[in-house]
């Protein structure tokens, strides 16, 4: 559909453009599973998730809290989630006083526990603040897991992060999507996991 | 919220994941299991979006060219939803108001961003009134109200496109499952709805359809802004 007449159907092109970058995803399909069983030990320690993105995935950050805290599916238990973009007074504090870079850094600091684990958000895998995000989480132990786009950008090139998951689109909205679809099935997948405790016992972690 | 929940998931997931009731904690099995449930889950959505094109592109379209006119004759837009949709409400809200690169910055306004009158207004009279008040405060004819729920059947949702309706507002509502009570409005204009029984898949496609009204509204307002 796409291609053969630029705008001759534009509605079936931007369609279209959805679909690869998803499928993509599932090849990741290895790289999702060992990053729900790393959050299922983590929840089962008694760890919680932040998460934290600009823009767009601010919106996706209290999407994923909201998803983990009060799960839409009965009987999932509810599981401990933050999301770093909701307290305007200090997102704005701290981005007024030392600066955007640290607005998710500094509260890292002081809200999580080594044992939690943080989620960085960024569409183009160039947030500064994101990336700082990650820095600090990986300093304090916690785990860390970052949603990328496009070439993955600095965050999918920082080393020492836990597990990176890109969504190849050059289109912000397309990689937003295949957010959207990938933490529904982290949220998801890590349930799996949580309700089979023999997988979560230090044994078979380690 | 309730209508979002529904026990069938639960024997939805029983029936996906057979080990969870098995005495097995072989690690390697249940990656595997997961593996699996990624590319399932990866399928589903792109069929997902093939049947709201066949449905409902024409329908975009057709949303997108009243939208535009409506930002060209001074309109606004107003979104709102509750819970997942709340966040998607805020998002569609910001990639009209602030969008990244060349794009053309447009009026918009998240109804769930102001925690102060979102909590009064539930204190003092009741969620269901919660979008239905600020409508009426800011709602002006010609602007463009957005709800977005996955049941469709939101109380405060249906009381706010009533309310847009009345002030002669250009109404776009995207639902999930069969539309619910959201269908049975006369008060929108455009329903878009899409047909899935998992509320993630849902949101997922809803995503995708105020994302492509973004972009066609935005290409159909190109002339009007060169011109």
């Amino acid at each position: 559909m796409s291609g053969t007449h630029p705008g001759a159907d534009p509605v079936g092109e931007l369609f279209a453009r959805r679909t690869d970058p998803v499928l993509d995803l599932a090849g990741q399909a290895e790289d999702v599973a060992r990053a729900c069983h790393a959050m299922a030990v983590r929840f089962h320690r008694g760890g919680k998730l932040v998460v934290f993105g600009n823009g767009g995935p601010s919106t996706d950050a209290q999407h994923v809290a909201v998803e983990f805290v009060h799960p839409v599916i009965v009987g999932k238990r509810a599981l401990p989630a933050i999301s770093l973009t909701a307290d305007v007074a200090t997102v704005t504090g701290v981005a007024n006083r030392e600066g955007l870079a640290e607005v998710f850094a500094h509260q890292l600091r002081f809200l999580a526990d080594p044992v939690d684990i943080a989620l960085g958000i960024s569409s183009d895998g160039n947030c500064e603040n994101v990336l700082r995000g990650l820095e600090v989480a990986t300093e304090l132990g916690l785990l860390t897991i970052a949603l990328t786009g496009g070439d993955g950008g600095r965050i999918a090139g920082t080393p020492g992060l836990d597990h990176v998951l890109v969504a190849r689109s050059a289109d912000p909205r397309v990689v937003k999507e295949v957010h959207v679809t990938t933490y529904h099935v982290l949220w998801e997948l890590v349930h799996v996991f949580f309700e089979q405790p023999g997988v979560l016992a230090p044994e078979v972690v380690a | 919220m309730a209508p979002e929940r529904s026990r069938a998931h639960t024997d939805e997931m029983a029936a996906l994941y057979p080990f969870l009731y098995s005495e097995t904690s072989d690690l390697d099995a249940v990656l595997e299991q997961v593996r699996r449930s990624t590319v399932d889950k990866a399928n589903e959505i792109v069929e997902l979006r093939d049947t709201v094109l066949e449905r409902d592109g024409a329908k975009l379209a057709a949303c997108a060219e009243e939208m535009a006119a409506s930002f060209a004759a001074g309109g606004r837009l107003l979104a709102f939803g509750n819970g997942g949709s709340s966040t998607d409400a805020q998002d569609l809200a910001s990639l009209f108001l602030s969008p990244a690169g060349a794009a053309r910055p447009l009026p918009a306004f998240g109804l769930t961003n102001d925690i102060a009158v979102v909590t009064a207004l539930s204190n003092d009279i009741g969620f269901d009134v919660v979008f239905a008040r600020q409508i009426a405060a800011f709602g002006r004819a010609g602007d463009i109200a957005v709800g977005l729920s996955t049941s469709g059947n939101s109380a405060n949702l249906l009381r706010a496109f009533d309310e847009a309706g009345r002030r002669g507002m250009v109404t776009v509502g995207i639902a999930g499952y069969d539309g619910g009570k959201m269908s049975e409005l006369d008060s929108i204009e455009y329903l878009f709805v899409v047909p899935s029984p998992s509320v993630h898949r849902i949101q997922e496609a809803q995503t995708t359809v105020y994302h492509a009204l973004w972009e066609l509204t935005l290409a159909a307002l190109e002339p009007v802004s060169e011109g």
